[in-house]
């Protein structure tokens, strides 16, 4: 008999799974019946008792419609649109023991039918408790996921290998049997329930009658490995009792091995031991110290260059290594940029990321083999401040350029290039030693100054950032063109700059 | 030596990590294969131990023989402990053996230095190795990485682990340097970027080699040094954004069998560990910075939570209107989570907030009382000042631990 046919003819619906109780509830929205008006049984424990209740004890949501539809009245709605969020929490509650769930659940879906989506909401009175009812069946379901514990059966019983007891609250065991099927793959065990058993052969899931019927019924040695790794990883200086309480219900305990030793645990953590941090069988052991010199447990390791070990201002706290130059030792030209940026912190190497690259195109457009140039930034370390899980870029402070100034001195010393190209406006600061210049009025204006000529020009990262594409265009021109006015004036005889 | 006699001393020598974790591994499993073992992403604890903390790994060092002399490590070789190894088969056994009872999802698998640190970081990645190629197990593993060996092996161990972890130990390069002599916190950040650098790979070219699918973590140990939480939180934020932490682990320091004179006698409060964790979320999850949590040297405060703190010293931000803030600024309020936030945008999209709403959501109305506006509620005029809510606010004070023995009674 369809659902609308027993509920005309005043039969409670009797409703064995969710899938069944779809079905009815899809009937009767269609022909508009409301909550009220149905009844519904179940022949699971107590369904006897309840199937006569009313659906539910209080009715926050009076209906005036009449309680019935006509006799052989058409169907009134198209069948209802549920969305798969609200159907799948529909079909979690649907696991929940509680003696009115199919009532419960098909008011929720009468209440969305109307138009009342709040109902789906935690802070909706009838939403409150559909999420209080999934919320408790995923708990079941998880706590049967950590708690099960297998035991070995001996090779000679035959399959199922592994066997465990179980005593779940919510009708979980279908869903709890896949997880330990993805887990397990082709070993055999047995999930044994007070309700159902379930049967894994290696490749197929049996319904049958339960192995074992509490947790005690084998011997398993591996467990006595597991009670003194768990009776090892505690920290008696630590002893919390009431956290470990809250995550693990009381009566889980009882089926849990390691429950009967919590008791001894406690009380020996809360004698002495405590004060070490240290299972007592083994601080009754004896010791031994590594006989070994100081020096040669030293770990051999590349010693950190000097750069490495400056501290002349904060921002090495932050960076990963000092980048410093890299190049021919008797460079003519010199990139000078800002500061090591992100990648360049971790790789260790000044401009390996965009904006290396893209000075690899200025040096190929202006005809300057960039292998002959020598590249490094005015500030060795990068410098960042945090913008969510990313190291956002932060221009050097003056005090910072000028602190990191005796690291490009000694690398000009060294180098001795005749132009020095500084990209950007930090660069050109460090490099000219005062705060007082700009790039506007530097670019194309090359000036010689303590003993170089110096070439001002964009940082590649501008031109990467600038939005427009016919901006962009012209800033690369720039730098091409400020490289190759590098390039000339490698042979132009210096002469002081007017004053 | 027994399995059981080395079992008892390489767990009781791996207690101290904090980490325990089994999540953000990518989804596997043992449908119709040979071998064992499923991952979802999520991680389950399987037990919890009398110190509250969760079982979900095989935690245990491969050996506690160890070369190095760190202070606050009970395996340093100075240290008159019992010492044992286990062998590379035994430690794929056990882990076998505990993922069939569902005792565990996976390995964690630390080592003191022996020989040297490629030798020791050789033989953990040979274990995965074993458990992966060999038997074919899916579960969790996380190695922890040796921070001087060859970036090869680094290479390696990311190809077999879920996750690598690189221990910091200590906030500061000074600490290090004076409590862990071998260490040094420039070869531990360059670790750590090397495998930052192997992830960023991952994910720019979502075909290169698996590489630690669940990212890398590290370790702070609290109360070794002198270093206060506003070091810690910000060196925290500084490896948080240079590695692409998935966590940091505060682990509070543990008084060790004979403890020596260069670490304190006492373990700071577990109470500091908890606040640190609770900033630490703030920081992960909330879109604060350490600077606003930490305006000030010092500690946090113990009596209330970092939240509740923040909330009190920038009561300009408040009271907040519910039916028009941004859902960071929701999740700013005290008593209000980041899941109760969105429902709240969610809700508002139907109808305007009430305050019943947020009992319904299970906020915590005493604390979020004073800070929030919604269409049926406003505080009272004139409302108390920090001070005060502070007090009425503060946690219980905690139960003075006198006399601990008497406890178990
Ligand atoms: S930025 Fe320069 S001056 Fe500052 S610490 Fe680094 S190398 Fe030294």
């Amino acid at each position: 008999m369809s659902a609308i046919d027993q509920q005309r003819a005043g039969q409670p619906l009797l409703v064995e799974t969710f899938a069944e109780w779809r079905e009815a509830a899809r009937e009767l929205l269609v022909h508009d019946v409301p909550p009220e008006a149905v009844t519904w049984s179940t022949p699971t424990a107590g369904g006897d008792l309840f199937s006569g209740a009313p659906s539910t004890a209080e009715q926050p949501h009076n209906s005036s419609k009449p309680p019935s539809p006509a006799p052989d009245a058409p169907p009134r709605h198209p069948p209802p649109h549920v969305p798969r969020s609200l159907m799948d929490m529909l079909q979690s509650a649907a696991c929940c023991r509680v003696p009115d769930r199919w009532a419960f659940l098909y008011r929720v879906i009468w209440r969305w039918q109307q138009g009342e989506h709040e109902v789906q909401s935690p802070a909706d009175e009838d939403g409150a408790r559909l999420n209080a009812m999934v919320k408790a069946v995923r708990r079941e379901e998880h706590d049967m996921h950590a708690y099960i514990r297998f035991r070995e059966r001996p090779p000679e019983a035959g399959p199922p290998r592994f066997v465990a007891w179980y005593e779940p609250q919510h009708d979980v065991l279908p869903q709890v049997a896949e997880h330990f099927i993805s887990r397990m793959g082709k070993v055999s065990w047995m999930i044994a329930t007070p309700e159902a058993s379930v049967l894994w052969d290696g490749q197929t899931l049996h319904n049958t009658g339960p192995l074992v019927k509490n947790s005690e019924d084998l011997e398993d040695t591996g467990e006595a490995l597991w009670l003194t790794y768990y009776r090892s990883v505690f920290n008696p200086a630590r002893l919390n009792q009431s956290v470990m309480q809250q995550h693990i219900p009381s009566h889980r305990w009882k089926n849990l091995p390691e429950g009967k030793i919590v008791p001894q645990m406690i009380s020996e953590a809360s004698v002495g031991a405590r004060k070490i941090g240290q299972y007592e069988a083994v601080g009754q052991r004896k010791g031994t110290t590594i006989p070994i010199a100081p020096e040669d447990a030293q770990p051999e390791r590349q010693q950190p260059s000097k750069l490495d070990e400056c501290r002349r201002c904060e921002l090495w706290q932050f960076a990963t290594q000092a980048v410093g130059g890299e190049g021919p030792k008797k460079a003519k030209i010199m990139f000078v940029g800002e500061q090591p940026g992100d990648q360049e912190d971790l790789a260790g190497q000044p401009f390996v990321g965009p904006a290396g690259k893209l000075l690899d195109r200025v040096c190929e457009a202006a005809g300057v083999d960039r292998e002959s140039i020598y590249v490094t930034n005015a500030v060795k370390h990068f410098k960042w401040e945090p913008r969510g899980k990313r190291r956002l870029h932060k221009t050097p402070a003056q005090k910072e350029i000028e602190a990191c100034h005796y690291w490009l001195e000694k690398e000009l010393a060294h180098v001795k290039p005749t132009v020095i190209v500084a990209l950007g406006a930090t660069a050109l600061k460090s490099v000219m030693r005062t705060a007082n210049v700009t790039l506007k009025n530097s670019i194309g204006h090359p000036v010689f100054h303590e003993g170089h000529w110096i070439v001002t020009t964009y940082h590649p990262s501008y031109v990467l950032r600038v939005p427009s594409e016919e901006a962009k265009r012209e800033a690369f021109q720039t730098m091409v063109d400020s490289l190759k006015l590098a390039h000339e004036l490698l042979n132009r005889q210096p002469e002081e700059p007017p004053a | 030596m027994e399995l059981k006699d080395k079992l008892e001393i390489l767990a009781d020598a791996a207690k101290y990590d904090a980490s325990c974790a089994s999540s953000g591994a990518p989804k596997r499993d043992s449908v119709d294969k040979d071998g064992l073992g499923a991952t979802n992403g999520m991680g389950i604890c399987h037990s919890y131990t009398p110190d509250g903390r969760c079982v979900s790994l095989l935690k245990i060092l491969l050996t506690n023989f160890c070369v190095y002399d760190c202070q606050y490590c009970v395996n340093r070789r100075t240290s008159n402990v019992p010492r044992a190894r286990f062998s590379v088969d035994e430690v794929v056994k056990l882990t076998q053996d505990f993922y069939l009872r569902n005792y565990i999802d996976g390995l964690f698998l630390s080592s003191g230095i022996i020989q040297s640190s490629d030798y020791t970081m050789e033989q953990l990645v040979e274990v995965a190795r074993r458990l992966r190629e060999e038997h074919q197990f899916r579960g969790y593993i996380h190695l922890k990485t040796i921070p001087d060996a060859d970036p090869r092996l680094i290479e390696l161990a990311g190809k077999y682990a879920d996750r690598l972890s690189v221990n910091i130990e200590l906030p500061t390069q000074d600490s290090v340097s004076r409590l862990a002599p071998e260490k040094n916190v420039h070869t531990i950040k360059l670790a750590m970027g090397s495998i930052r650098t192997k992830l960023d790979e991952k994910d720019e070219h979502p075909k290169a080699p698996v590489f630690a699918p669940a990212g890398q973590s590290t370790q702070m140990i609290v109360g070794a040094d002198a270093s206060d939480d506003q070091t810690i939180l910000n060196t925290a934020q500084t490896l948080y954004g240079s590695y692409k932490l998935k966590r940091v682990y505060y682990s509070a320091f543990s008084p060790i069998p004979q403890s020596p004179s260069s670490v304190p006698s006492a373990p700071p409060p577990l109470l500091r560990e908890h606040r640190l964790y609770q900033a630490d979320f703030l920081l992960r999850g909330y879109g604060f910075t350490a600077g606003e949590l930490m305006p000030n040297a010092g500690n946090l405060a113990l009596d209330i939570d970092p939240k509740l703190a923040w909330a009190l010293g920038n009561r300009d931000h408040f009271p907040l209107d519910l039916n028009r803030a941004d859902e960071g600024m929701i999740a700013r309020v005290p008593g209000i989570g980041l899941r109760s936030a969105k429902r709240l945008i969610d809700l508002r999209r139907l109808r305007r907030i009430r305050w019943e709403d947020l009992s319904r959501l299970r906020c915590s109305l005493k604390k979020l009382a004073p800070f929030v506006v919604t269409a049926d509620y406003k505080p009272a005029q004139g409302a108390a000042s920090s001070e005060l809510l502070r007090r009425t606010m503060a946690d219980a004070p905690q139960q003075m631990n006198l006399w601990p023995e008497l406890q178990a009674a």
